[in-house]
């Protein structure tokens, strides 16, 4: 049981890792892109 | 398998917990940046309305300055803190959008002469910033450390070439401190020394992504200058940025022939690692939009978009410079630096005179 949860820690481990905050950032950026582009996002203002 | 469905909703919980920490410093950035956007739109409306003759004083200053106000004359509740620690995070969310109102011809051209730039100034850093370090006596990864942040990308090179080659915290925090009051002061510098020769916004964009270290602040001081000066810094910054891995490997393979930092067995993997991702994104945007799958309409909301995230941005710039924080780091290592960038950003500068003559930027 131990080394199941030791396991789960390491793929989780092992898949944060590369979520980085820049990839987080890309993430997030293309996500308000596809919004915009299928139109849920219009006339976004300034 | 209990254990591991507790393990897994307690990570869940925590998770949420983290993201529900950062809303009120991502709140109190919006208020910053919406207040400092509101000063700017008061003041040209008041002075439009009374035909008094008043330059545009950009949101961006004010942001600036209210962080810096409320970040050296108030103590931020903790509270605060992880919110504010975000700015980073929309300063790259804003850049990839900012990919928007670039189209790959664009690129294509200024990154040419960019790249050349950046070659050049990446070199020529590298090399005064050890001279003047070794001048006045500081420690060698200290050297290495001011030389990286100020050749490539102020304080994420610093981070990045800290693990690489082992340096201390207080080496790092010195280096950090020095860029940092640096970029402070380019903030309010380069877009006076700009004006002052009537630079084009191509040139100065450039001048400013060349010289200004750290990211946030390039972004800053090409903004302050004027939005096309602003578009133009943070392309010349991208390219800066996209060196980051193999200065520090170069650095990191020196200390492990000395025999003061660990192997890298992988360097690919390496370069991977510390490349940063933003810049592929900005390209990515970039290219879709050049493909022309956006109408005009939707490109202006993702350029807005990006506006948005560098609003957050600049306000945190503000509030995360504490001038008391930084004249505790020791005065050596700013001494050093202040030569030093003073002596990068005439060297830039008459590169950028000398690409404007040959290339009319």
């Amino acid at each position: 049981m131990a080394d199941e949860s030791v396991g789960v820690k390491t793929q989780a481990d092992k898949a944060g890792s590369w979520l980085t905050l820049d990839v987080w950032a890309v993430l997030l950026a293309f996500v308000l892109a596809l919004l915009v582009w299928t139109g849920i996002l219009q006339h976004v203002p300034w | 398998m209990a254990t591991n469905v507790v393990a897994i909703d307690t990570r869940s919980k925590s998770r949420v917990g983290q993201v529900l920490a950062l809303i009120p410093g991502i709140l109190l950035l919006a208020a910053i940046g919406l207040a400092a956007k509101w000063i700017e739109q008061s003041i040209n409306g008041y002075t439009k309305a009374h035909h008094i003759a008043f330059p545009n004083i950009e949101y961006v200053l004010w942001a600036i300055v209210i962080g810096l106000i409320i970040g050296n004359l108030i103590k931020i509740p903790a509270i605060f803190q992880a919110g504010i620690d975000t700015y980073d995070f929309w300063l790259k969310a804003g850049i990839v959008l900012l990919g928007s109102r670039f189209v790959l011809a664009d690129i294509r051209k200024l990154t040419g002469i960019s790249l050349l730039l950046v070659f050049i100034e990446i070199g020529g850093s590298l090399l005064l910033m050890t001279a003047l370090g070794k001048a006045f006596g500081l420690r060698p990864k200290l050297i290495n450390l001011l030389a990286i942040g100020s050749s490539v990308c102020g304080v994420s090179a610093i981070i990045a070439a800290k693990g690489a080659i082992d340096a201390d915290d207080e080496d790092s925090s010195f280096a950090i401190a020095a860029i940092l009051a640096l970029g402070a002061i380019s903030l309010f510098a380069f877009p006076a020394i700009g004006s002052a020769l009537h630079m084009s916004n191509n040139a100065y964009g450039l001048w400013a992504g060349l010289a200004v270290d750290n990211t946030a602040e390039a972004t800053a001081a090409g903004a302050l200058f004027s939005d096309a000066a602003g578009k133009v810094a943070v392309l010349t910054k991208t390219c800066r940025n996209a060196m980051i891995g193999f200065v520090v490997l170069g650095y990191a393979i020196y200390w492990t022939r000395k025999g003061q930092a660990q192997a890298i067995q992988n360097k690919a993997a390496f370069l991977w690692t510390k490349f940063p991702k933003f810049v592929l994104g900005f390209l990515v945007i970039s290219a879709v939009v050049s493909l022309g799958a956006f109408n005009a309409d939707q490109v202006k909301s993702l350029a807005n978009l990006s506006r948005w995230a560098f609003l957050l941005t600049f306000a945190g710039v503000g509030l995360k410079t504490n001038f008391r924080a930084l004249s505790r780091q020791g005065v050596k290592p700013f001494v050093v630096g202040i030569v030093g960038e003073v002596l990068i950003a005439v060297l830039t500068l008459g590169l950028v005179v000398g690409a404007n003559r040959l290339w009319t930027l």
